[in-house]
């Protein structure tokens, strides 16, 4: 006869949507860390036995092998996908990290990132040393040494776009008007993606969208979110709310699909909070990956690309956001532009926002296979729509063959109407 | 567990007091293990034990010592030989997908064959493929799929499950009412036998040279040994495929439906049947079918074949279906709409996780033609003891699913969940049923195991246990209750 389950603990701290797991593995094919490393507590059926059993107390936050293996999730919420069940892990990981936040204490390198994100000025200086670090060619040069330092080189190598990829100019000619947007900048997308940014404005702005400023906007707070510091991640919320607010606009356009999962879930981050949390749902009900904003115009046709494309979706827009349609719709609208299968297009890369400075073996395995199946499908450049995912994989080709590229869908969008419009 | 140490000749020391016996030296065995797979590859340490406690059926929880996981045949070999030598009892496990408590055991070692998850060949002239035990179901067919094959036994779990789990527990799937069960599927199998040898079974056709061990082997539960290697046949991909949903106002129509459309000679590949709590749970998860909402029942029938009749079978089930109160037929118009179809059937278990905290299940197979009764009388005891039966099930083949949602946490309704169940499986019984289609006796059946078989046949088939795991630390307490094995029971200091 089926066993009584365990009666609840007295002590217990809710942990809501835990209990929808029914443990019936689903999920364990989709997780990459689970493949990789081929031990359920690895998986997300295992992260949740053990984050089920500190909510109940039977286990402490400090418990050294629960932080083992939650610190080793992707936090990729592929199992999200995968779980039919519906249980919502990217919460349960972001409340687990937040409560035991109190009681360790990040790793140096992950406390020195989340400093600097959450401090403008700071942030400000940082990413333009690293632009003239870029400029040097240093990062280049340096891009294949062995180890965790070429690593970083060959990310920042990534980001660099030629002069032509820099300097596009074309004016827009859509006859209708879809509304007023406003873009989200993003950190790492205004620091070394610039042009990526502009491609943006211009993608939109030729698909009839009207383009507004979003004054004093900060850091989406993603990042801190989750890594536990809940805190930090609500006032950058609560800053970012007000600022696109103020700029009128009908939608918020996120071209980094990290930071659009994050946005799209202000509601939840804030629902604790009276003031906020009503005016965090109306936010989060406006923010558009800009994939989806383009698909909606269509998009429009842009001049021809010869070129051959494999499209690799990021994590935390086909798992976070569950888009995956329209980026392809983008791509679909650059004539000659030859869309060819990548196999496991829908499995993490490894970047997982700072994972790959704070995890780097787990996250060389993952990209591993990335790079194999990459290859395998014979496609130069890689598109996909986030900085994270941009860089990693930017780099993993850098460091491996050197030849195919990896871009966000909408350069390219930007380079085909560049021909024509 | 309190055998009496120091008596014991017939069966060394872990026939009585196997589960604790090697406990002092279990340090020395988890360095001995170490050193076969690597540090990385031995777990220890309670927390990290903690997700190998259950399988996919949690309300069973039960502590191994150590978990090890081989990554080629020569190392699980080496670690079956180790836990012989430190006559430690073990538990094999593949994805923990078991729905019967199968791969759990108290102060056991579990041997996680996971890691063991290549396609060894794949022969399309033979129309075989050799693989390692941890392969998952559904990359056995992927990988089979380029030469237009496919592995035919489909689980719902397949997305999930290994080979070598199908194997010990011969796991059926919608398809198995045409294709047949695992256990007419697997060729050979390469087995290492808890006293260490390696054994080679296969079946080379139709007219047997001695024993059947495959038969033997296939369903054992993980107590015969743990498998090696396991070569299968591969299916030919059928020419015509129709996949059909019938939806009827009254599970019973649905029910008599089924029995028409067998009693009419028509073999389809698959016939399921999902009531209308299922629906209802599908249809609020992210595997959304189309299935309607209002239905009290729906078939999911496929018929598949050459191109040639395909259709005179599809007119026929659509005729048949509309006899019985069918209120629409909607036929799927492609592959990416069957897909859909099928895909909100097979991850209907998981999707009954939003309706309540827990889940408990069932596996009873009864003759179809009492399908219609024996749901209306399902039904009966259900509402008797307040409880919500869900049932999706492989109709065709008569193998009910009863799945009841319901919250653990409260005691009380927890006592009317186990309360119902065990009536339900008794009528099952009783109307000429048996307990388990396709998920295996493991510890959740045992209890039924003496309603359904005499002491005789009881014993005989803890003789057979005997002949592969003289000492009985394969998988442990599972299967056969240990008091109907007389052999044990004369054993000096044996304990029940
Ligand atoms: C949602 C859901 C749907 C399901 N649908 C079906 C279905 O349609 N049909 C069906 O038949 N079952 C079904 N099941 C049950 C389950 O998936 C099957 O029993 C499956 O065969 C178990 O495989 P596994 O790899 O998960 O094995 P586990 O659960 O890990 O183990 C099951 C048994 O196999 C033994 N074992 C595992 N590997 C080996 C090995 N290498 N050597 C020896 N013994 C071994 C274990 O000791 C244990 O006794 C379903 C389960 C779920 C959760
Ligand atoms: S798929 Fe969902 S319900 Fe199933 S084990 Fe994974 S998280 Fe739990
Ligand atoms: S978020 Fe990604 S890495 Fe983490 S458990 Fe889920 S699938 Fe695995």
């Amino acid at each position: 006869m089926t066993a009584l389950p365990p009666a609840a603990r007295s002590a217990a701290l809710p942990l809501p949507g835990s209990d929808n797991c029914v443990h019936c593995g689903f999920c364990l094919q989709a997780c990459p860390t689970y493949l990789a490393l081929d031990d359920e507590n690895d998986s997300p059926r295992g992260r949740i036995v053990i984050m089920k059993a500190i909510a109940d107390g039977a286990l402490s936050f400090d418990d050294t092998d629960a932080q083992l293996h939650l610190d080793r999730c992707l936090g990729c919420r592929a199992c999200e996908t995968a779980c039919p069940s519906g249980v919502p892990y990217g919460q349960l990981l972001e409340l687990t990290r937040e409560r035991g936040a109190a009681r360790r204490t990040l790793p140096v390198v992950a406390r020195l990132i989340l400093f600097v994100f959450s401090n403008a000025p700071l942030l400000a200086v940082s990413m333009w040393k690293a632009r003239v670090f870029r400029a040097t060619g240093i990062p280049s040069l340096l891009a294949r040494i062995p180890g965790r330092l070429g690593f970083a080189m060959a990310m920042l190598a990534s980001t660099r776009r030629s002069a032509a990829g820099r300097n596009r100019s074309y004016s827009p000619r859509s006859s209708v008007a879809r509304g007023k947007v406003a873009t989200l900048d993003g950190c790492v997308m205004e620091g070394l993606f610039a042009p990526v940014n502009r491609a943006t404005e211009r993608t939109l702005a030729a698909n009839g969208y009207m383009l507004v400023k979003a004054e004093s906007q900060r850091c989406c707070g993603a990042l801190h979110a989750h890594a536990g510091d809940a805190s930090t991640a609500r006032e950058l919320a609560r800053a970012n709310i007000a600022a696109f607010e103020a700029s009128g606009a009908e939608f918020i356009a996120v071209n980094s699909a990290g930071c659009g999962a994050a946005m799209k879930e202000y509601g939840h981050l804030l629902a604790g909070d009276s003031a906020w949390s009503e005016r965090a749902r109306a936010f989060g009900a406006k923010v558009r990956d800009v994939s989806e904003l383009l698909a909606a115009a269509g998009p429009a046709q842009g001049g021809t690309l010869d070129v051959k494309v494999a499209y690799d979706a990021p994590c935390h827009l086909l798992h976070g956001q569950r888009v995956s349609a329209p980026p392809l719709a983008v791509l679909a609208a650059i004539p000659g532009l030859e869309l060819v299968p990548l196999t496991d297009n829908d499995q993490c890369c490894g970047s997982a926002g700072i994972y790959n400075l704070v995890e780097p073996e787990i996250s060389d395995l993952v990209l591993a296979s990335k790079l194999r199946n990459i290859a395998a499908s014979g496609a130069p450049v890689i598109a996909t729509g986030n900085p994270g995912c941009l860089m990693q994989i930017g780099a993993g080709l850098l460091r491996s063959n050197g030849v195919a590229q990896s871009r966000h869908p909408v350069e390219l969008l930007d380079a085909s109407y560049a021909q024509r419009i | 567990m309190n055998g009496t140490k120091g008596r014991i000749e017939r069966f060394g020391p872990s026939c009585v007091n196997s589960a604790t016996s090697y406990f002092p030296f279990v340090t020395s065995l988890a360095s001995e293990l170490s050193q076969i797979v690597g540090a990385r590859h031995v777990l220890q340490r309670p927390t990290e034990l903690l997700v190998y406690q259950s399988d996919a059926l949690p309300g069973y929880h039960k502590r191994p010592r150590l978990a090890v996981f081989p990554g080629t045949r020569d190392e699980a070999i080496a670690v079956v030989r180790a836990l012989h030598r430190a006559q430690a009892p073990y538990v094999p496990r593949g994805a923990g997908t078991g729905l019967s408590g199968g791969a759990l055991a108290d102060d056991v070692v579990l041997i996680g064959m996971q890691r063991m998850r290549r396609i060894i060949a794949v022969d399309p002239v033979r129309r075989a493929a050799t693989v390692e035990p941890g392969v998952v179901n559904a990359n056995l067919t992927k990988a089979a799929t380029p030469f237009g094959l496919h592995y035919a036994p489909d689980p719902s779990s397949q997305s999930a499950c290994t080979i070598g789990g199908n194997v010990a527990e011969n796991a059926g799937g919608p398809h198995c009412l045409k294709y047949g069960v695992t256990l007419n599927h697997v060729l050979a199998a390469t087995v290492v036998l808890p006293g260490g040898d390696v054994v080679q079974l296969e079946r080379h056709s139709e007219s047997e040279t001695g024993y059947d061990l495959i038969g033997a082997y296939v369903g054992s539960e993980g107590c015969f040994g743990v498998t090696l290697d396991v070569t299968v046949k591969l299916t030919p991909n059928p020419e015509g495929i129709c996949t059909m949903l019938a939806d009827f106002t009254s599970v019973d129509d649905a029910a008599r439906a089924t029995s028409a459309i067998v009693a009419a000679g028509i073999l389809p590949a698959a016939l399921e049947l999902l009531d209308h709590g299922t629906i209802e749970a599908v249809e609020s998860s992210i595997y959304a079918a189309g299935y309607p909402r209002d239905a009290a029942a729906v078939l999911l029938i496929e018929v598949d074949g050459a191109l040639a009749g395909l259709d005179d079978d599809v007119t026929a089930v659509q005729r048949l279906c509309r006899e019985c109160g069918a209120r629409e037929i909607r036929t799927a118009t492609d592959a990416t709409d069957r897909a859909r179809l099928w895909q909100g059937r097979k991850k209907a278990f998981g999707a009954m996780g939003r309706v309540a905290p827990h889940l408990a299940v069932q596996d009873a197979v009864v003759p179809r033609t009492k399908l219609a009764t024996i749901l209306a009388r399902n039904a009966e005891i259900a509402a008797r003891h307040r409880i919500t039966v869900c049932n999706v099930f492989h109709a065709g083949d008569g193998n009910l699913h009863p799945n009841v949602p319901y919250n653990g946490n409260d005691p009380d309704e927890a006592a009317r969940v186990h309360a119902a169940l065990r009536e339900i499986m008794e009528m099952c019984i009783a109307e000429g049923g048996t307990i388990t289609g396709e998920h295996g006796v493991g510890l959740d059946k045992l209890g039924f195991m003496e309603t359904l078989f005499t002491g005789d046949t009881l014993d005989a088939m803890c003789r057979l246990r005997t002949a592969w795991d003289p000492e009985r630390r394969a998988n442990p307490g599972k299967v056969v209750p240990m008091h109907s094995c007389r052999e044990w029971l004369a054993a000096p200091g044996a304990h029940t």
